[in-house]
């Protein structure tokens, strides 16, 4: 692997974090790499309040409630993908990165968001999938970590969602990803002295390495509105 | 429909942002476009109109068809929308059965085309042809040509009268083919009059006719034929290496997944070495009398033509751009050298060029030289060969053969062997200093 230097800025908000909060600081890293092409890439870690969300061209039919009366808040963003799931216990990655650095080429990044994933399981010594044609990552046969992404000029927004110790039951009243006959897992039910804090810094390495990006706190002038 | 990835084979349109009629500024998003699990807002290139969606949201195009057309002036979008079936076009179930990917990526760059024949609804003679300008599919194009029939005299079945290959064969009294039907698509409008019957087999190879025809050049091909001609008045010879190539094959391994491609790593190494080898990088002035010595060093790149023809884009810079960035620079070419986008800069300043077949498992061939340049490599596949050490060891390593073509007026024999020994020995010793 190439190694690069760059530096990436990595912001870990605390807490539980209400997703449009967590959107608009993601629009907001994406409006300043749109506007300065060459700056800096960053990476939001976090876990979100509970949830559901929906690709822009995502199906409706795959929500087992009424979307005007959801179980939890219920939100369209501008990814690509069907119904997926936030809550606690679930650690959240957004990385804003100019992919004209990584290879301008949408369907590798999603390869190595997943990468980022097998290469964290095997850290744990489990053996992490790729399924042909239904992306994200597969323990098992089981779907832990969740991936989509939306771009402009590309610039990312959004990534993936990785099940460390979340309660799955939101899972069932939706069709994750618009799949049916396959199960959402967690890691916690294969290595059951895991939590999401213990794996924030690996999964952070494990993204750092994969992408050659050197992850540094904010310098004040980069902090973000709503923080 | 652009390519959003080198692996990405069609896209489903998720939001039309603009309407036919809005403005739309350079820059500005016009569409989204999903594939796999990844949006992406695709922008225009030029300020216009969009004058017409050629493809609702919901629907799924091949990459390179035309999916919405872009006008430069207001006047144009009426003119554009009166050749639509039902006015908004938008409500058009566009049958997105046009069997050949090509055409301009929408957003159009240029001002789109505007369809030469009114809605194809009633049965009437061929209107005049009002902007002097015929649409036709690639394919379509390509089967008039070969049958010698005038498109002008056809009413087209497409989007905005658009001449599929499908009304050539009709007014040939052929078969009609069963339309390629994207996912998402209203039913194609392909009922043809005798029953569309099942096309025939598909022959293995490539063949621009069939048995018993005998076929026009096209544009390109001709434009080929002339440069081969040419190349008869130069006094070539040629020069061959064989390459160890392990180590090239692991380094290759493990920049793959950063997206840079052999031929990105080929044209670097070759940059890199002909930047110290000038001579290796001269031609023969056009009046033959005297050696020119280009500012740069322009690896081209010979790419063959789905309908006939090759081309030869041009990695500028070769040795001091990054391989990343070489990579990135040759999808575009291809993608755009396929849509026929690609500006004459961009093919015809090569200073050397490289023929690759190795992909297909070649092992040996060699290449006649382009008309300007001094030389021209060709480069067969890297095979694992028992390898005999001077010690009486053997080893198995992989190995390629590449031939070098010069023209002998300005490269001479010592020339082209100490290119290849150098070349040879980036490749064998130092592959990973490409990357630097």
């Amino acid at each position: 692997m190439i190694s690069t230097t760059a530096d990436a800025i990595c912001f870990e908000p605390a807490g539980l974090i209400a997703f449009p909060l967590a959107w608009s600081w993601q629009q907001q890293l994406q409006q300043r790499l749109l506007a300065d092409p060459g700056g800096p890439d960053s990476l939001l870690l976090l876990e979100h309040e509970p949830c559901y969300t929906l690709g822009r061209g995502a199906d409706p039919a795959f929500l087992g409630f009424d979307p005007a009366d959801p179980p939890a808040p219920l939100f369209r963003i501008d990814r690509g993908g069907e119904v997926t799931h936030h809550c606690p216990g679930q650690l959240v990655l957004y990385p804003v990165l100019n992919l004209q650095r990584h290879g301008a080429d949408l369907h590798l990044y999603l390869r190595e968001l997943e990468g980022v994933v097998i290469d964290l399981l095997m850290e744990l010594g489990l053996q992490g999938e790729r399924v042909e044609g239904l992306t994200g990552v597969w323990l098992e046969g089981q779907k832990v970590a969740a991936i989509g992404v939306g771009a402009r000029r590309w610039i990312s927004q959004h990534g993936l969602a990785l099940n460390v110790e979340a309660d799955l039951a939101g899972f069932a009243q939706v069709v994750p990803c618009g799949i049916a006959d396959r199960p959402v897992g967690r890691l916690l039910d294969w290595r059951p002295e895991l939590s999401a804090a213990v794996l924030r810094p690996l999964l952070l390495q494990c993204f750092s390495r994969r992408f050659g990006l050197t992850l540094r706190p904010p310098t004040p002038q980069e902090a973000l509105q709503g923080w | 429909m652009p390519a959003l990835s080198s692996t990405m084979t069609e896209g489903k349109i998720v939001e039309w942002l603009k309407k036919p009629g809005d403005k739309v500024e350079r820059g500005e998003s016009v569409l989204v476009v999903e594939s796999d699990k990844a949006d992406m807002d695709v922008e225009s290139f030029n300020e216009g109109y969009l004058a017409a969606v050629l493809m609702p949201a919901g629907g799924t195009a091949p990459v390179g068809e035309t999916i919405g057309l872009i006008v430069e002036t207001q006047a144009e979008i009426a003119e554009v929308q009166a050749k639509a079936p039902t006015g908004g076009a938008a409500a058009v179930p566009a049958p997105a059965a046009a069997p050949a990917p090509a055409a301009a990526p929408a957003p159009a760059p240029a001002p789109a085309p505007v369809a030469a024949a009114p809605a194809p609804v009633v049965a009437a003679p061929p209107a005049p042809v009002a902007s002097g300008r015929v649409v036709a599919s690639p394919r379509a194009k390509k089967l008039a040509s070969q049958h010698g029939v005038a498109l002008e005299t056809l009413r087209g079945s497409g989007p905005h009268g658009r001449i599929q290959a499908e009304d050539v064969e009709r007014a040939l009294g052929l078969t009609v083919a069963v339309p390629r039907v994207a996912e998402g698509s209203a039913p194609a409008a392909a009922a043809s009059g005798n029953g569309a019957a099942a096309p025939a087999p598909a022959p293995a190879g490539d063949a621009f006719g069939r048995p018993g025809e005998s076929v026009s050049f096209n544009t390109l091909q001709n434009a080929v034929n002339r440069n081969m001609i040419a190349s008869l008045e130069v006094p070539c010879f040629r020069v061959g290496y064989t390459i160890t190539t392990t180590k090239l094959d692991a380094f290759y391994k493990q920049v793959k997944s950063k997206g840079v491609t052999m031929t990105a790593l080929l044209a670097k190494a070759v940059g890199v070495v002909l930047a110290r080898h000038p001579q290796v990088n001269a031609a023969t002035s056009a009046d033959g009398g005297a050696m020119s010595f280009p500012a740069g060093v322009n690896v081209a790149v010979a790419v063959a033509m789905e309908d006939g023809g090759l081309i030869t884009p041009v990695l500028a810079n070769a040795d001091k751009t990054d391989i990343y960035s070489l990579a990135r620079n040759w999808a575009d070419l291809v993608s755009r050298a396929r849509s026929k986008q690609l500006q004459p800069e961009e093919y015809s300043t090569g200073t050397f060029t490289l023929s690759n077949l190795g992909m297909f498992g070649v092992d040996r061939f060699d290449a006649i030289l382009p008309p300007g340049t001094g030389a021209i490599l060709a480069v067969a596949a890297s095979r694992p060969t028992v390898v005999a050490g001077k010690d009486g060891s053997m080893r198995v390593a992989n190995q390629m053969q590449v031939n070098l073509t010069c023209d002998h007026r300005v490269i001479y024999g010592a020339h082209a062997a100490a290119f290849l020994k150098d070349l040879a020995q980036l490749i064998e010793t130092n592959p990973e200093s490409l990357a630097i």
